[in-house]
This record gives C-alpha cells, sequence and structure tokens, in this order.
C-alpha cells in the first residue's frame, strides 16, 4: 500500500494557484519535501492532512480517502504545523494530553501517555510551565509531543527545526531518525534546510511552482547525474580550460590555478579528458567523480524541468 | 540538552468517538479562564450579588418567624421570590457576566487566531463544529454558571426556607423564566462572543468591541427612540431584547409595550444566525491568501 497517492490534485487559493494537476505515488519512509516560499509544500502537507479539500482531484493517505475519511485519517497522522499552533496558558503537559484526548483517546491514558512522550522528549521538567514562556527549541519539541501523542503512523513535518540551534538541530534530526528507523514511522517533512533532508529522508518529492518536479530516491536522482569532476593538472592551463569549453564541459569552479570543478554534457566520456590534456600538453593528475550535494540536485531537477 | 532515543512507547487501544472532544475542549476552556486570577475578581464580584441575596432570603425566612414587619421591610429589597425579582438578579449577574466575557473572550476563542490554535485543535480527530461547539458549550457554561445556577440556587432557597414546598407548585413559571432567560444569555452571549472574538481577536480590540455591543447600542437605541419617538428603535439594544425575552420566559413582560418579546425573539434569532455564519466562515485550518 502506498503512504499517499494523489490522483490530478489541483488547488487554488482565490486566483493563486498553489498546486497544479498533481499525480503521485510515494512508498512508506521518510520523504523531504523541498521546495521555495510558496511552492505549495504546506498547501500539500494540508491537503494530505484533510485540513483543505483540493479544489479538483483525488487523494489518498494511509489507505484512507481524504475526502471522505479525513477524520479517520487525522488519527493516524501526527503533524506538526510551522507556526506555533500551541495554547500558551496552558501547561505543556495538558496541552499534550488534550491533543491526545481530541484524537480519542482517553482521558487518563491521554495523560499518561503526555507524561511518557513530554519524557521522551526531555521535556518532563518543564511539563507543569505554561507553553506561552517555552523557548523556541522547547515549542519546537512540544509541538512533535502534541503530534506524536496518539502513536501515528505517519508524520507531517513542516519545518520542525525552524529557530533551533545547532545542537538542538541535532537532537531533533537524531529524535526523527530514530523514529522513523527503530520505531517505523513514516515521515513527511517540509523545510528549506536540504542538510536536514539529506540526514534523515531517504526519498524526496521536489515542488515547484504548484507542480512536482522531481521525486523519487535520493540516491537513485543523484545516480541519474554523473557529470561532476574535479580535475587537477601539471602545465599550461589556459588552452586546456578553452579547449574543455569548447568540447561543451561547464567550469562550475577554479579554487586553484591546477584544479577545477567541471560539469559535463550527457554523452561525455572520461576518456576525452585525457585526448584534450594531451592535445594542449597537459598532464592530468587527477580526475575525481563528483558526489552531487542535494542542492545542486534540487538545482539541477529544477533546470531540467 | 540531548534528547533520549529510547523508551518510545506504542499505543494501540480503542479510540473515543469524536464528540468526546468537545468535552475536553470545554474543560480546557474552563481551566484556562480559572487560571487567571483576574477572571477570579469578576467571578468573585458575580457571586457577591448572589451571596448577597442568598443571605437575605435566609435573613427573611429566619426573622419573619420572629417578626413578621421585619420580613415585608427585607421585602424592599426585591427578595420577594417573585419573577420580576428572579428577572432583575439574572439581569444584574449577566452584566458582570458580560465584563467577564470581554476580557476571557480574547483568551478562550482570540487566541486561537493570534497563536494558531485553531490549527492545533483542527489536525485532530474532531471537525470544525466539534470545535465550534466546544468553544460555545464553554462561554455558555462560564454564563450558566453565573446567570442560571445561583438563580437557581435562589430559588430552591426560597422555596425550602421561606415557604412550604408549595412555593415550587404555585411559581412553576420561575422556573421555566429561569432555564430561558438562562438559555437565551448563554446562547446569544456565546454565539456574540465567538463571532467578534474570531474576527477581532486581539484583546483590546475586542474589548472595545464587546462592551460598544453592550453599552453603544443601548445609548444609541435610546437616542434614535427619543428623537423620532418610536419604541422600535429599542431593538437596537441587545441587552434589553434579551432582558424583554427573559422577562417573557417569567411571564412577567407588559405585552402593551412596544418591541413585543416575539420581535425580539426574531431579532435575536437574525443575529444568532449572523453570528454563526460569521463564526463557520472563520473557522478553519488554513489562512485564504489572495
Amino acid at each position: 500500500m502506498p503512504l499517499f497517492a494523489l490522483d490530478h490534485v489541483s488547488h487554488s487559493y482565490g486566483s493563486v494557484s498553489a498546486l497544479r494537476d498533481v499525480t503521485l505515488q510515494v512508498e512508506p519512509g521518510t520523504i523531504g519535501l523541498i521546495g521555495q516560499n510558496g511552492a505549495g509544500k504546506s498547501t500539500l502537507l494540508k491537503i494530505l492532512l484533510g485540513l483543505i479539500r483540493p479544489t479538483q482531484g483525488r487523494s489518498q493517505v494511509l489507505g484512507c480517502d481524504v475526502g471522505s475519511e479525513a477524520r479517520e485519517l487525522r488519527g493516524r497522522v501526527g503533524f506538526m504545523p510551522e507556526a506555533d499552533a500551541l495554547i500558551p496558558d496552558l501547561y505543556g503537559v495538558d496541552l499534550v494530553a488534550l491533543a491526545g484526548e481530541l484524537c480519542g483517546m482517553p482521558r487518563k491514558q491521554a495523560l499518561r501517555r503526555a507524561h511518557e512522550v513530554l519524557s521522551y522528549l526531555d521535556l518532563g521538567e518543564v511539563r507543569y510551565r505554561p507553553c506561552g514562556g517555552y523557548s523556541v527549541g522547547m515549542k519546537q519539541r512540544l509541538k512533535l509531543a502534541a503530534a506524536l501523542v496518539h502513536d501515528p503512523e505517519l508524520l507531517l513535518l513542516d519545518e520542525p527545526t525552524a529557530g533551533l540551534d545547532p545542537d538542538g538541530r541535532d537532537d531533533m534530526l537524531n529524535l526523527l531518525q530514530s523514529l522513523a528507523r527503530r520505531h517505523g514511522k513514516s515521515l513527511i517533512l517540509s523545510t528549506h534546510l536540504l542538510g536536514d533532508i539529506d540526514r534523515v529522508c531517504e526519498q524526496v518529492l521536489i515542488v515547484h511552482r504548484g507542480t512536482v518536479r522531481g521525486m523519487g530516491r535520493i540516491g537513485d536522482l543523484r545516480a541519474q547525474f554523473r557529470g561532476l569532476y574535479r580535475l587537477s593538472w601539471r602545465g599550461l592551463a589556459a588552452g586546456f580550460l578553452d579547449q574543455l569549453q569548447s568540447a561543451g564541459v561547464l567550469l562550475r569552479s577554479t579554487d586553484s590555478t591546477d584544479a577545477v570543478l567541471v560539469e559535463t554534457p550527457s554523452d561525455w566520456a572520461v576518456r576525452r579528458f585525457y585526448e584534450i590534456a594531451a592535445n594542449c600538453n597537459v598532464i592530468l593528475r587527477d580526475i575525481v567523480p563528483q558526489e552531487e550535494d542535494l542542492e545542486d540536485l534540487y538545482h539541477r531537477v529544477i533546470q531540467a524541468a | 540538552m540531548a534528547i533520549k532515543t529510547a523508551g518510545y512507547q506504542k499505543w494501540d487501544e480503542a479510540r473515543r468517538a469524536p464528540a468526546w472532544g468537545v468535552w475536553a475542549i470545554v474543560r480546557t476552556g474552563l481551566t484556562i479562564v480559572l487560571r487567571r486570577r483576574v477572571f477570579w475578581i469578576l467571578i468573585g464580584l458575580g457571586l457577591l450579588n448572589f451571596l448577597f441575596n442568598f443571605a437575605f432570603i435566609y435573613l427573611k425566612a429566619t426573622l419573619t418567624i420572629q417578626n413578621g414587619m421585619i420580613g415585608n421591610f427585607l421585602d424592599n429589597y426585591q427578595v420577594t421570590g417573585t419573577g420580576s425579582a428572579f428577572a432583575e438578579f439574572m439581569f444584574a449577574q449577566a452584566s458582570i457576566t458580560a465584563l467577564l466575557l470581554a476580557f476571557s473572550g480574547s483568551v478562550l476563542i482570540g487566541g486561537d487566531y493570534r497563536q494558531g490554535g485553531v490549527v492545533y485543535y483542527l489536525s485532530r480527530r474532531i471537525d470544525r463544529r466539534h470545535y465550534v461547539m466546544g468553544k460555545l458549550l464553554t462561554v455558555g457554561a462560564i454564563v450558566s454558571f453565573i446567570t442560571t445556577l445561583p438563580a437557581l440556587a435562589l430559588y430552591l432557597e426560597y422555596g425550602v426556607l421561606t415557604s412550604s414546598f408549595d412555593y415550587f407548585l404555585d411559581h412553576p413559571r420561575i422556573l421555566t423564566g429561569i432555564l430561558g432567560y438562562g438559555l437565551v444569555l448563554a446562547v446569544v452571549q456565546s454565539l456574540l462572543l465567538f463571532a467578534i472574538a474570531a474576527w477581532v481577536p486581539r484583546t483590546v480590540p475586542l474589548v472595545m468591541s464587546w462592551l460598544g455591543v453592550f453599552v453603544l447600542f443601548p445609548l444609541l437605541a435610546e437616542a434614535l427612540r427619543a428623537i423620532q419617538d418610536n419604541r422600535t428603535w429599542l431593538l437596537l439594544n441587545l441587552w434589553g431584547d434579551m432582558q424583554r425575552l427573559g422577562s417573557w420566559c417569567f411571564g412577567t413582560l407588559n405585552e402593551n409595550k412596544a418591541p413585543g418579546a416575539l420581535t425580539c425573539a426574531s431579532i435575536l434569532t437574525v443575529l444568532c444566525g449572523l453570528c454563526l455564519f460569521l463564526i463557520l466562515s472563520r473557522v478553519r485550518a488554513v489562512e485564504v491568501v489572495q
């Protein structure tokens, strides 16, 4: 069973189109949702949660039809919104217990579970403080606790590390990794911080201007691209670099006089580096294939689309 | 702080129906109000009037037995056990409730719009009708706690202490009046507060809007009535409308004086419908970006 499936889903806010005819199917696991501001990430999350009804199309999450079974679905999904979404006058433990009760847990169980989850997230000592006085990091963890209290199968996380210091961010990412790997939770992580996705997610969904431009396992997407090399040589570079450029090679960065990062055309063969080097009386010392980072991957997919 | 990466427990038990969420919302709302000391002062003010009446009824019951004239003297202070006395008592209580709601509305409902609480509620296993019902019942419970319950307590006290149980049989309309007027106050005030707080969530504008409805409108209604010599303008006074409807429930309304109870009921029904429309159009988890 797929984690979620969208069938020609579109959504508009008045005249502003947030999602345009999105059709896709995603397998369970950890999924990173990336895109610019206003690309449609938050709208997609809210459609998956049944909080907004798409203007067109149908969607299924965990086998539930989002249109007709939204309430049941929300009992199986935890949502951590980007905004505070807290009730400042409530104690942390009451807020989390209330979230449990609103998900159908009996009062006593919700309260017990709230204590467990808060201890798990290291908020045990501040559980009896009004959550309006929590620090940013505590608020983020409290929101996660409220999303986790009913033990959901899927967690939708909107910017979970926003505003966290490096240690807090590291802790949050460790925690998300643990939830995914040790406790079998599926995660959909929407963030601008591509490093977070690189660290936690196996799959990535690239959204751009309301359309999905790329989707799949990060490793597979990287494998589609093998044209980035770091070259280093001995000899005069001027003629060598000119000939590389005239052969269609793109110089990405020149960080020294005897090394360069290049991007090759799709039909490029590595032996051509040697041929051009031989023509220019340059001795190649190293040709190292480079792994594409997620930011490069994102830009490449956007440009290719 | 290091996060513990062990100790996560699974939970897989039978879930309750979403309607239970309404009770959780009501309980939480009342907790929030009772946790603030400033609200206790206002609740205390409301209870002061109740205690005053309670003590007078007790005094009347004990003193009348010894000296009937003192009992008659106390009746001048409206400890008479009649419908109009209870209507007056509830009206006085309702004024204090209005003041309490002016400030607590921002905490109970306005806060959900300022702090993203609506998303917090609606992303759970409840619908927006559960959320709306929970909030309305919270406000209704506060109103009833200060108006209907004390009136019922006084009614019981009066019947038990000052007369025989025949008092309850002779004055059933008072019970209908307390419940009816209490219901009118709870329904109208909760819907109106929710509608105003949903659209004007910040404390100061909310207090000004709320007090505007209950202070400015009566003044305006009275001025227009005086200028135009037309009592229909009194319908603008929502307090007056509720009071006239309450008096009708108690059976003490002077029907010869316009506006009548039916007209007041119509005005309040239209107002409640409008409030409900404003509430439902505002309760959603996503801000519409134009």
